[in-house]
């Protein structure tokens, strides 16, 4: 896999790496796609009715209104927050 | 006579009987992981003072002749079970401070039938592995050779389990991390048919596949647990309203007459040669018991761990989304903006592994590669589900090994992610056909290492597998581990 790539991944996936990490990540990713290259010898198509055997459409739970946790407690694990999640300024 | 190495069905009726009090039996286990985890590293979290509460409240309930199959019964939790006030951390710096403010489903129902929890084990980081060496906090050894793996990604659980650091534990299953961790350590781990036990509260790996299931002593006690923890849960809506049978009701019955389906492919090249043979040494005895061989075969198996790896890793990047630094989990000091801080606390809070997987899931559904790699890997699904349902019209349940090796090297494999992925051959379509199965030990390699062997069931019937298993544990000597 290039570099290329593997960059467009880590920005998809907002991860970000040094120059030396791209370069591992890259084979360690070569690797990784031989693997996954092993299903392009096989010829099958995805039926997506077939799959539906699990979707209980008819049985969902009412949509009953249920209390919400308490904010104190929703952001009891935010690092930074006062009564809110606070972020770095968004618009300019 | 050391109460921590008894099953649950002996520790049952000890207390019942007044013969050991609920506070003994965990101060038992707590002196027990005192004096040996500092070398097995399987807990990240001992809860010590709440465990005596626990035990405390358990024994009230046996005084007044209230109490249910897990009452005063200590256990080890993963550590991507939510568990209230109690550090979550999926061994992953990106959580190693959470402590969630809910329980998982699972908990409620262990609190209720009066378990006590000894504290929360480890596994490899967002349960991604299979050795429990990604683990950013406790690397945990092998209670049989300290200088191997447990397995993973359930290895705190099974390690803990197999050295008697609990009675027995919960795992989660997404590719095989209960059972191959339990085959590595010697002891028996049920990964149960999906939708069985609630996963709310479950740090979410991969959504149609993840399933909460014990690691215990033997396949009784799994059932015992898995008889307290499976049910329809409103807060996930993949969990199933089937009705809920006992899962011990087949113990001890006859297997005679019981087909057991051997897939050839599963005993193919890559598979070492010890293992293969106490494999089949197990069809054997099954044989000599009354039970009928079937041979079969499934020729999809070799594409099932890049199917495996697609859909896992798919579902991954998208779940692991959530982590950004802002609502919870690690937040980096350092980020100008927006877009910044998130990709900042990412690249900080997670290790290696997790990184792959979401690179590799980021490429199976990115576009030009998506029918390719995730609509074939959801082809496969499908077919692997067939060829499945096929072998079960001419068998009840299948038996295949666990693992293509016993437990490996701390060092070994780590650096081939790929080398790593291949290892998981053995288990990973049980999870993409939602099917249950469990894993218990067959025999010991040469150099006494534990080997295991897994039963298939159909869907829904984990009482046949249960059974099965039962009556191999019934008649094998297990060789104790060194630690």
């Amino acid at each position: 896999m290039d570099l290329d790539m593997v960059r467009y991944l880590s920005q998809l996936g907002r991860l970000s790496f040094t120059d030396e990490e791209l370069e591992k990540m890259a084979g360690d990713m070569t690797g990784i796609i031989e693997i996954m290259d092993t299903i392009k010898e096989i010829d099958v198509t995805y039926d997506p009715i077939k799959d539906n055997h699990n979707v209980y459409l008819n049985d969902l739970r009412k949509d009953i209104a249920a209390d919400s946790y308490p904010t104190a407690q929703i952001l009891q694990n935010a690092v930074n927050s006062e009564d809110a999640f606070v972020v770095p300024k968004v618009v300019e | 006579m050391d109460l921590t190495a008894l099953k649950i069905s002996d520790l049952r009726s000890m207390l019942d009987k007044k013969e050991l009090s609920a506070k003994e039996l965990t101060d038992a286990y707590l002196d027990r992981i005192k004096a040996v985890d500092d070398k097995l590293e399987s807990y990240i979290t001992v809860t010590a003072e709440a465990a005596e509460k626990a035990a405390e409240k358990a024994q009230e309930k046996i005084n007044k002749g209230e109490a249910s199959a897990l009452c005063g019964i200590p256990l080890a939790i993963k550590d991507n079970i939510c568990t209230d006030g109690v550090k979550t951390t999926c061994s992953s710096k990106m959580l190693e401070n959470f402590v969630p403010f809910y329980n998982a489903t699972v908990m409620d129902k262990l609190e209720n039938e009066g378990a006590v929890m000894l504290g929360k084990v480890s596994m490899d980081e967002f349960a991604m592995g299979g050795s429990t060496q990604t683990s950013a906090f406790k690397k945990t050894k092998n209670p049989y050779d300290l200088t191997r793996v447990p397995g993973g990604s359930s290895g705190g659980s099974a390690a803990a389990v197999s050295a008697s650091l609990c009675a027995a534990a919960l795992g989660s299953d997404t590719g095989g991390s209960i059972r191959q961790p339990s085959s590595f350590c010697g002891v028996t781990g049920l990964k149960p048919t999906y939708g069985r036990v609630s996963r709310y509260g479950l740090v979410a790996f991969a959504s149609s596949l993840d399933q909460i299931g014990p690691i215990a002593k033997s396949a009784e006690d799994c059932a015992v647990i898995l008889n307290a923890i499976a049910g329809y849960d409103p807060h996930d809506g993949t969990s199933s309203k089937n009705e809920v049978p006992d899962f011990t009701a087949k113990i001890g019955r006859d297997i005679k007459g019981m087909k057991i389906a051997v897939p050839k492919e599963f005993y193919a090249e890559g598979i070492d040669d010890e293992v293969r043979k106490a494999v089949l040494a197990a069809a054997d005895y099954y044989k000599s018991l009354g039970a009928e061989l079937v041979d079969c075969s499934m020729p999809s198996l070799k594409y099932a761990v890049a199917a495996y790896y697609l859909i896992s890793s798919a579902e991954a990047s998208s779940n692991l989304s959530r982590f950004d630094g802002i609502k919870y989990g690690h937040r980096s000091e350092e980020g100008e903006n927006f877009a910044e801080l998130i990709s900042n606390s990412r690249r900080e809070g997670f290790g290696e592994e997790v990184k792959r997987r979401i690179m590799l899931g980021n490429y199976a559904l990115s576009s030009g590669y998506y029918d390719a790699y995730y609509g074939k890997a959801m082809a496969l699904k499908q077919k692997i589900r067939e060829e499945y349902e096929n072998i079960f019209t001419g068998c009840d349940v299948i038996l295949t090994p666990t693992a293509p090796t016993v437990a490996y090297g701390v060092n070994e494999n780590i650096s081939d992610p790929a080398k790593m992925y291949q290892a998981d051959i053995c288990t990973v379509t049980v999870n993409i056909a939602s099917l249950p199965g469990i894993s218990t030990t067959c025999g010991y390699d040469s150099k006494g290492m534990p080997i295991g062997m897994s039963i298939i069931g159909k869907k829904w019937d984990e009482a046949t597998i249960i059974q099965a298993a039962d009556a191999f544990e019934k008649n094998f000597t297990r060789q104790n581990a060194s630690l």
